[in-house]
């Protein structure tokens, strides 16, 4: 095996890598973002063959119609308004010099119960950890598959 | 003057004047790959005849309204024609937001209300009040309720008192609908079948398949038999949208437990997913989310209560005894706001558009308790 001094990773007794802490803690802020996502696959409409010189893709961001009913409303101050994402809205919130109870106030503290550890190939409860990544197993046989799949690897 | 009630979830609005029905319809826009040039907004997702694979585009994040673009194409389409034909000039409105909602989205809110749509009143709450407004109208005893209402981004955990918010209790933990059913398609997808593109299917999988347990480690040691023996494993019948529209469990007889079904139809095998996905909102700490859940929170709320400070670690056990526990339809909120507009004072409760032209978003922040 190659030895490979990258800081995220050491080699233990000339055998297997070992990710350090802040590499754990990368691959699980990773994992929670995921869970977060509203869609995995492509935008279908992005994913079309380009257009021919005379088709225009009617892109979302482009969808706005003209708005004929509509009253004119304030202008550009008010448009820019609502093209922000929540972490920019959160900011400009200005939450931490604000009285609380906030949105950041309310937020449950974390559990003062031991973590229960659970497989990470099958799910049952689990007894092993996984020396490289700190991942959980239960059993030979999961503990390989996690080698094989998950360990070192993403494959998802 | 008719009053349009509109609980505005994330995932899911639930609308309907106050004299009529509820309709609950999907509060955001889709395309899909067999129609790639449309976008279909809320129930025209009906009109998709191959969901497989469907795209969601939605007007919050994290719990939060932030596109517009999208929240105004599903309104258009709710106010429009096509469904309740809203007569602005002659229509108040009853709206949710989230707790703790953004001092900017409120204000974009009451713009595009007054602004915009013209409605001629607007009251502005959050659903667990129109909850708890339910619950004490047809509870005139109770002086108290814990609202703990799981959405579609995250739960929150809230007492009322004598129909007070009591706003220093609130909790959050950030584990709702959409982060279960991305687990379950996760470990779906790590353990059988690739299918992180299907939340649509996958969504219906969790509604229809979990559940949450009431003897966590008992049902682990169930889900480990093997054969017949585990009376958790279920078999799923995926959709393939021509033959199977709509996805099922196959009933137990029907169920092979060792070998290959010979029926063709692609399945998935669910044990312990059942009822390890719907436990992330007991403990999200499974997941590593290091934020308590549902249990601790509630005791963390009580004891921070003027009332509840001297409470011990004891109250936990007790909730599960003897407290009222009632598991609430989705509509819940939706009646309270019907019962609200029916309400003798309701016209003392909104903002007018008069009011709000003439003293803008400060009349609104004074008199709506958000
Ligand atoms: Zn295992
Ligand atoms: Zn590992």
């Amino acid at each position: 095996m190659v030895l490979e001094k990258k800081g995220s990773a050491r080699v233990e007794a000339g055998q297997r890598r070992v990710l350090d802490e802040a590499t754990r803690q990368r691959r699980l802020t990773r994992q929670l973002e995921a869970l977060e996502k509203d869609n995995f696959q492509d935008d279908p409409l992005s994913s079309l063959p380009p257009p021919g010189p005379t088709a225009r893709l009617p892109a979302f961001s482009e969808t706005e119609e003209p708005e004929k009913r509509r009253r004119k409303t304030r202008g550009d101050h008010f448009k820019q308004r609502f093209r922000k994402n929540f972490s920019a809205l959160l900011e400009e919130e200005n939450l931490s010099e604000r009285a609380e109870p906030n949105y950041l106030s309310a937020v449950a503290p974390p559990s003062s119960l031991p973590p229960r550890p659970f497989c990470c190939v099958c799910g049952f409860p689990s007894h092993y950890t996984c020396t490289t990544c700190g991942g959980r197993y239960c059993c030979t046989k999961c503990l390989l598959t996690h080698r094989e799949t998950r360990c070192l690897k993403w494959t998802l | 003057m008719a009053t349009l009630v509109l609980d505005n979830g994330a995932y899911t609005a639930k609308i309907g004047y106050s004299q009529e029905k509820v309709s609950v319809i999907p509060n955001c826009q889709f395309r899909s790959k067999t129609s790639r040039l449309k976008t279909f907004t809320a129930n025209q997702l009906d009109e998709i005849k191959d969901p497989s694979g469907l795209f969601y585009i939605l007007p919050f994040q994290k719990g939060y309204l932030v596109n517009w673009d999208v929240q105004r194409k599903v309104w258009d389409h709710l106010f429009g024609k096509e469904m309740f034909k809203v007569d602005f000039a002659d229509t108040s409105i009853v709206i949710t937001e989230p707790y703790f909602n953004f001092t900017s989205i409120q204000e974009s809110m009451n713009e595009i209300l007054f602004e915009e749509y013209q409605f001629q009143s607007v009251l502005r709450t959050n659903a667990g009040s129109l909850s708890a407004h339910h619950y004490f109208h047809t509870n005139p005893k109770e002086l108290c309720c814990l609202v703990i209402d799981t959405g579609f981004s995250f739960t929150h955990i809230v007492p009322y008192c004598r129909s007070r918010k009591m706003k220093d209790g609130i909790r959050r933990i950030n584990v709702g609908g959409k982060l279960l059913t991305n687990h379950l398609k996760e470990i779906i997808s790590y353990r059988q079948l690739h299918v992180m593109d299907e939340t649509h299917v996958i969504n219906q999988v969790k509604e229809d398949v979990c559940y949450v347990s009431q003897q966590f480690y008992k049902d682990m040691e169930i889900a480990q038999q093997k054969g017949e023996e585990n009376a958790v494993m279920r078999d799923y019948v995926l959709p393939d949208f021509s033959a199977i529209k709509k996805g099922f469990c196959k009933p137990r007889e029907e169920m092979v437990f060792s070998g290959k079904y010979k029926t063709g139809e692609q399945i998935l095998r669910l044990v312990n997913e059942r009822f390890a996905v719907p436990e992330m909102l007991f403990h999200p700490s499974d997941i590593g989310i290091q934020e308590m859940g549902i249990p601790e929170a509630i005791v963390h709320s009580i004891q921070s209560m003027p009332e509840g400070k001297n409470t011990t670690s004891n109250i936990s056990f007790r909730i599960a005894d003897d407290s009222k526990c009632v598991i609430i339809p989705i509509t819940y909120s939706w009646e309270g706001g019907k019962l609200l507009a029916q309400n003798p004072d309701y016209e003392e409760m909104v903002v007018t558009r008069d009011d709000f032209e003439e003293n803008g978003h400060c009349v609104c922040e004074e008199k709506f308790d958000v």
